[in-house]
């Protein structure tokens, strides 16, 4: 039952998120600019074109009543049309669907197992030479601006060397309709740099938060049990202290995983990765409107709903939260 | 707190007063400082620039009679000048930012605290509101939504850092209310804002306060990364990131140094910065005894 009332009380909370999300960024596109002028040909168009033109995006209508027309048909599933690719937002953004999962995907893959190894040998000896240079290394992993380690990695992987591509996904293959690059040796090369960009601030994080869960668990009487009975140090910190930190860690990964979705902005714009980040930045500057806002829908939806799976997975495994929620 | 600052101060040797972070961020803020002194440029002044010594390498010496030392950007400017200066506004915008973020914070946090009810759910909503959505999104919608600009990247840095001061000043202020200091203030029949202001308040920023340094930080990593998209400071305006984002169109062609400078020195600020503030965490955490 009380996995039900958080559920919910998240669900209220998406709710209002989304639509106060929606009316900001609806003002926004709204108060940069007129869209008309970057749809129409500037230097041939009509007086007369330029109006046909706005009433065909439907602008000439008032901000209030475009905005109520537009969550009608959100409602009913529909973005609109692209201001410029001339095909419905939402089918753009299926598009780009794929590109954005398999990089987040891939860093995530990289990132965690290594987070949390990393995160328990500085952990279990608090202190320590390894400890204290592995906590540094931390901090300054997570100092890089990653768009300036992005054009870093391009630079040594891929100007000086020659060894990777500096962007794009290369060959793709078509899996259930959408196109992966992942399954080609290709894709996997273009892959390579943009997961490790993603990859080493999440590293840091996830071996920085799993560090201080592994200091204070090892700290309690029931290792210390395990300590007396004998058990090898590497069995207890498998078996006994991972479990037991797996919350927290559980928490940040899901977590990150979302702030992934929209840090890809960034890593996607610099390594001309066709995701959504990219989709997003093109649509703010061409102030294509429809996509604008069929992105930051997705992108809060889905960090939304990870945070309730995280919140829900947690109260199943943890029964103080189940208890106190 | 004061005199117990004084007493750590006096007793340490000067050596370990002195670490390398907080020498290396006081540096930075020098140079920041006396910027305008020791430039041999002025980059926002174009007459000082020469089209014909765009993107020449480090150490090429110019018409004006200095050295690049590490060259000029795509439109000739002198990369090290645009770096002392670009950290001017880095510094500007992300203090502003984050002081005005845990002002603003910490007040609505010890309102929420000391009100409760409405003010608390109100408040404590939007803060969850906010913090239910990565930062880099917020940041981008209100800067989206405020237009470009110095002042509006600065409000928009705001609206996205006010809400972990104002979650962390409200726990601490709801402890704080409990204790008999509080009774004592309501016995007297003290003002209620005389009990806020000069008695729950001051009690409650500490913790807050450890926080400012690492918000600075990232003031200074999501200005940069805003001006790269595009979408902060003006390009005649050239910040820490908006020079490394025209550096990048050069990068392709193995011209690195307009790029990497600028970003090298913005890497060394934020890292400086977060030492700093990790080092400031560490001495005030109530749960380490040996401190």
């Amino acid at each position: 039952m009380p996995v039900l009332k958080l559920t919910l009380g998240r669900l209220v909370q998406a709710v209002i998120l989304l639509f106060v999300m929606s009316v900001i960024g609806f003002a926004g596109i709204h108060a940069i600019g007129n869209p008309v002028f970057n749809v129409v040909n500037l230097e041939t168009a009509s007086a007369d074109d330029i109006r046909r033109a706005t009433i065909a995006l439907g602008l000439d209508q008032p901000i209030w009543r475009q905005y109520l027309l537009f969550l009608g048909n959100v409602l009913r599933g529909d973005f609109g049309t692209s201001y410029n690719y001339h095909q419905s937002a939402f089918a753009l953004l299926v598009g780009k669907l794929p590109a954005t999962l398999e990089l987040s995907l891939s860093a995530m893959v990289v990132a965690a197992p290594l987070g949390v190894a990393i995160g328990l040998a500085a952990g279990r000896q608090p202190g320590s030479m390894l400890d204290r240079s592995l906590l540094s290394t931390g901090i300054f992993a997570l100092s890089i601006p990653s768009f300036w380690m992005s054009m870093m990695l391009i630079l040594v992987g891929a100007v000086e060397t020659g060894w990777f591509p500096s962007g794009g996904r290369g060959a793709t293959i078509v899996i259930a309709g959408l196109e992966w690059s992942f399954a080609t040796v290709d894709g996997l090369w273009h892959l390579l740099l943009p997961t490790l960009a993603l990859a080493i601030p999440n590293i840091a994080l996830i071996a920085r938060l799993t560090r201080a869960g592994t200091i204070e668990t090892e700290r309690m009487e029931f290792l210390r049990f395990c300590r007396a009975k004998g058990i090898s140090s590497r069995h207890i910190l498998l078996r006994h202290t991972l479990p037991n930190i797996s919350a927290p860690v559980i928490t940040i990964i899901g977590l990150q995983f979302g702030g992934m979705l929209a840090f890809a902005v960034v890593v996607e714009s610099i390594f001309s990765w066709p995701g959504i980040g990219k989709l997003l930045i093109d649509s703010i500057q061409l102030l294509d409107r429809p996509v604008v806002m069929a992105c930051l829908t997705f992108i809060s939806i889905a960090f939304v709903a990870l945070n309730a799976v995280v919140d829900i997975v947690q109260a199943t495994l943890d029964p103080r939260i189940r208890l106190s929620a | 707190m004061k005199t117990e600052i004084i007493r750590i101060s006096i007793r340490v040797p000067l050596l370990r007063i002195v670490t390398f972070p907080r020498a290396l961020l006081a540096a930075y803020v020098l140079l920041a400082l006396i910027a305008p002194l020791i430039v041999p440029q002025d980059p926002y002044d174009p007459l000082q620039l020469y089209g014909w010594e765009a993107s020449s390498a480090p150490g090429t010496i110019g018409t004006a009679g200095f050295t690049y030392i590490l060259g000029t950007d795509g439109l000739g400017r002198d990369i090290w000048s645009c770096i002392l200066f670009g950290l001017r506004i880095s510094l500007t915008v992300s203090i502003i930012s984050a002081g005005v973020a845990a002002t603003i914070g910490m007040a609505a946090g010890v309102a929420a605290a000391y009100f409760g009810r409405w003010v608390d759910v109100a408040i404590m909503r939007l803060v969850d509101l906010q913090l239910s959505l990565p930062t880099i999104l917020v940041a981008l919608i209100a800067v989206v939504a405020l237009g470009p600009g110095v002042d509006r990247i600065i409000l928009a840095l705001i609206i996205v850092q006010w809400a972990p001061f104002a979650r962390l000043a409200r726990s601490v202020a709801l402890t704080e209310a409990r204790k008999p200091y509080m009774d004592a203030g309501r016995l007297l029949r003290l003002p209620k804002w005389r009990i806020i202001l000069r008695h729950l308040l001051p009690n409650s920023i500490g913790p807050g306060l450890t926080l400012v340094p690492i918000e600075i930080g990232h003031a200074i990593a999501l200005e940069a990364t805003l001006s790269f998209l595009g979408l902060g400071v003006p390009i005649d305006k050239p910040s820490l990131g908006s020079t490394v984002a025209n550096g990048f169109q050069y990068l392709l062609t193995g011209q690195y140094w307009i790029s990497f400078f600028p970003g090298l020195a913005l890497f060394g600020l934020v890292a400086s910065i977060n030492f700093v503030g990790e080092d400031l965490n560490h001495r005030f955490d109530p749960r380490r005894i040996d401190r």
